[in-house]
């Protein structure tokens, strides 16, 4: 009898883990779990407020600003209590807001990076430094975050920006043949106007088919697989459940950027060749004072590392820096290491920089 | 073997070595299939795949919002470019409120600190001096 009780019978097991496999996959687990208040909107653009823990004396005077991808929830900053970005900085004694881009509606097909970066930007901005009673501030942008906000600083130079960091920042499309999304959407194989002629944004499904072709076999198969035979474990199904709730929560991305996005940056480089117009202003990296921190993923394979290196040599600031951590887009960020690696690093530099 | 096991205290897993060969079968399929995704066969194929797709919905699509247009006029109800106008009008309204409260923001310096606005609303005199101070 006490055999009978100890030995499992496999069919029941196999049956459990099946249950649990789907729950999984078919529940949504909670995420961006950090007190925070709304304290500015526009459109469908939000500026959130991390409610403070450090004590005013002891916090750091300069306010962060985190910018992330139009096409992605931004809550990736904020993914779980325990192990999220945003705890850990406001644990850290930072003032910290999060510009939130919301869902865009058909309304929205015809923004541009123009108008993000010289409308939205400069008003979410103006709102953080009332706020915070200053008039300098620093900003963090991750993946297309790190494009809005590299715009921003090269425009707006006299704006109050004294720290910049890019993370996994696409800003240099030269080499074409290291960058497999360059190729996909070569205008030999990608009509990008007959997409927005039928879509009006670029519907947040296909981007995420895209980003999930790059490595199909790890997306499609041996991610499910990790889950599979980790289903015991709670550790790891909690992690994989926030991190699917993420993944699966797709935005589309307005028509306007989108075009610009192929267009102006993936075929013709327009950025880094200074040759790049937002609303009749060149952009001049040169023009970009603030210190500046680059990330690069060692493994990314959405933004290459060589898309990120270039910039550091056309800023005009004296203090720049780059770090190569070892990781992918989003695991340097939100994977299990962040926590040991990427944000003590983006601390330690910035916080000696936000006396 | 046995005594490790023994040891350890868990049952032998007789899965443990397919799940060995099964993730370098894996590693080795996904490395050719990086390769393979970046190149330009497979975006001209996805190329043309989008392309068809787009081909054949398109006129169906086209029929439906215009047979949903004409259901919508008849019923006397908006159609979607009359909420998408209505939008981009709101929009521009948030945007002049939100001027407002910029405006209405140096207003409450200038009042309360009148000091601090003045030598804000003249960077000139900034300026002046930090190149002084330079020379």
């Amino acid at each position: 009898m006490a055999d009978a009780a100890v030995v499992t019978d496999p069919l029941t097991d196999m049956v459990g883990k099946f249950i649990a496999f789907n729950k999984v996959l078919t529940t949504r687990t909670a995420i961006a779990q950090t007190p925070k208040e709304l304290v500015w909107t526009l459109n469908k653009a939000k500026l959130y407020r991390y409610i403070p823990v450090v004590p005013k004396e002891q916090r750091h005077p300069t306010p962060l600003l985190l910018v992330f991808a139009l096409m992605n929830r931004p809550y990736i900053l904020d993914l779980r209590p325990g192990h999220s970005f945003v705890e850990f900085m406001v644990n850290s004694g930072y003032d910290l807001y999060l510009l939130d881009w919301g869902v865009p509606g058909p309304e929205d097909k015809n923004l541009k990076f123009d108008d993000y970066t010289l409308d939205y930007m400069p008003r979410a901005i103006r709102k953080m430094k009332s706020i915070a009673g200053v008039e300098e501030f620093s900003m963090l942008g991750w993946c297309i975050g790190a494009i809005l906000t590299t715009i921003y600083a090269a425009l707006r130079p006299d704006d109050g920006l004294r720290n910049l960091i890019l993370l996994t920042a696409p800003l240099d499309f030269s080499n074409k043949d290291a960058i497999t999304f360059a190729r996909w959407t070569d205008e030999r194989y990608f009509d990008v106007d007959k997409v927005l002629a039928t879509f009006g944004n670029m519907p947040g499904e296909m981007i995420d088919y895209g980003a999930k072709a790059l490595k199909p076999v790890e997306n499609y198969i041996v991610n499910y697989l990790k889950l599979w035979d980790n289903i015991d474990n709670p550790q790891v199904t909690e992690a994989w459940q926030a991190m699917n709730t993420w993944v699966t929560d797709n935005v589309p991305l307005a028509g306007g950027v989108f075009r610009q996005l192929i267009v102006d940056l993936y075929r013709n480089d327009l950025l880094m060749r200074g040759e790049w117009m937002i609303r009749g202003e060149r952009v001049d990296l040169s023009n970009i004072t603030a210190n500046l921190l680059t990330v690069i993923a060692e493994g990314d394979h959405i933004t290459p590392p060589c898309q990120s290196q270039a910039i550091l040599s056309k800023v005009g600031s004296a203090d720049k820096e780059l770090f190569s951590v070892p990781g992918g887009h989003i695991g340097i960020m939100a994977g299990s290491g962040a926590n040991k690696r990427t944000w003590p690093l983006i601390d330690g530099w910035l916080g000696r920089r936000s006396k | 073997m046995g005594d490790e096991q023994a040891t350890n205290g868990k049952p032998p897993d007789p899965m443990e070595a397919f799940r060995g060969l099964r993730d370098s079968y894996l590693d080795a399929w996904a490395k050719a299939m990086v390769e393979t995704v970046n190149t330009d066969a497979y975006a001209q194929s996805t190329g043309i795949v989008l392309d068809t797709y787009l081909s054949a919905s398109s006129p169906f699509r086209a029929a439906v919002e215009k047979a949903m247009l004409h259901v919508l006029e008849q019923l006397s109800m908006p159609s979607r470019a009359d909420f998408v106008g209505l939008a981009e009008r709101a929009t521009n309204i948030e945007m002049r409120l939100d001027d407002m409260d910029a405006k209405l923001d140096r207003i409450e310096i200038l009042l309360t600190k009148p000091e601090a606005n003045k030598r804000k609303a003249n960077p000139a005199v900034k300026n002046r001096k930090q190149n002084k101070g330079a020379k």
